[in-house]
């Protein structure tokens, strides 16, 4: 069995935290879980010590992008041969993991996207609200395709794993939203063989707005200057 | 010379005294002295060569009077400078993310087992 890190960014998530660990836990024990607090206020770092996850902290909020990374790191020099990246705010399902993870064990992909936008067979499909689902993540689609070279079905997925190798090679610089779009690039750009994998996203609530997809551009914008 | 590019220069001239009490009282560094300096000169020429300004514009074709075209200019230079500062605080972020992440990593170092 491949050694699995499982990377958590956690910011103010004390509501969550705890049953998104032992969600995973449930679903594998042999999986190693890393929970980045990105400077929280509240009791997440304590909470998710608790429940038997490995925590970083940040000791000033940087971001999801930033907090990743930190946890990447981490697990790549723990030894890590599958690094899976996972939202702490509960709208992810532990049960899709072995689906995401399952096509690097096989060799077949090098890096996996959860997508919301694939069903399985049989399986729930995402409840994403319909403002999102078909404005603002279809011009973020589209926005991938034409200024990023980015072909996937969701543009802003969360869940993903990574080879080691490939972790190695995504060298993200995208501290805040903008990591999601810049990993798929790098992904593409470093020619890794990438794979979509149906998962389910439970909403509880809209999640980024319009004027987060503006902040976005804007941070992928002035990345471009600050490399 | 017209009144309003009188009173324009008057300003200027103001400025600049100032840009150089600064510079004696070790206020502004040499790089300082020497951008607002420049700065203050070059519209101090814009101001005082406002008919050039006018004609060469009319001749290259275009309608606006010269402190129109200035004023354009300005406001093109100032979105450069919000620019030039937000690049710089973007760059400042990443530093202190790398700061962060050393620390969150230093004070839990990696079991490879």
């Amino acid at each position: 069995m491949d050694k699995v890190f499982i990377i958590i960014p956690a910011y103010n998530e004390s509501a969550a935290i705890t049953s998104v660990i032992k969600d995973i836990r449930a679903a594998s024990k042999e999986w190693q879980m890393v929970v980045v607090d990105d400077g929280s206020s509240d009791r997440t770092a304590e909470l998710a010590e608790t429940a038997g996850a490995v925590v970083l902290r940040h000791l000033v909020n940087r971001g999801q992008g930033a907090a990743l990374k930190t946890g990447t790191e981490y697990a790549i020099m723990a030894g890590a041969e599958v690094v899976v990246h996972f939202d702490a705010d509960g709208q992810f399902s532990a049960a899709d993991i072995p689906a995401v993870i399952a096509p690097l064990t096989a060799g077949e992909a090098q890096v996996v996207f959860g997508s919301r936008f694939l069903s399985a067979p049989g399986g729930k499909k995402s409840n994403i609200p319909w403002f999102k689902k078909h404005v603002i993540l279809g011009l973020a689609r589209l926005i991938n395709k034409i200024f990023l070279g980015v072909s996937l079905s969701d543009p802003q997925t969360g869940c993903r794993a990574f080879s080691k190798e490939a972790a190695v090679k995504l060298n993200w610089q995208q501290d805040k939203m903008a990591h999601c779009s810049e990993i798929m690039r790098l992904a593409v750009k470093n020619n890794l063989r990438v794979r979509e994998v149906p998962i389910t996203v439970v909403y509880h609530s809209f999640g980024q707005h319009f004027s987060g997809g503006v902040k976005i551009l804007e941070e992928f914008f002035l990345g471009i200057f600050t490399k | 010379m017209s009144l309003q590019q009188i009173i324009g220069l008057a300003i200027i001239i103001f400025f600049l005294a100032r840009v150089l009490s600064q510079k004696r009282k070790n206020q502004l560094n040499a790089a300082e002295f020497n951008f607002w300096l420049a700065f203050w000169l070059i519209a101090g020429a814009a101001v005082a060569l406002l008919k050039q300004i006018d004609r060469s514009l009319a001749q290259l074709g275009f309608s606006a009077s010269g402190i129109n075209f200035l004023l354009y200019l300005s406001v093109a230079v100032l979105f450069y400078f919000i620019f030039r500062l937000r690049l710089q605080l973007a760059k400042m972020e990443g530093e202190i993310t790398k700061i962060v992440k050393k620390i969150a990593l230093g004070d839990k170092p990696a079991d490879k087992k």
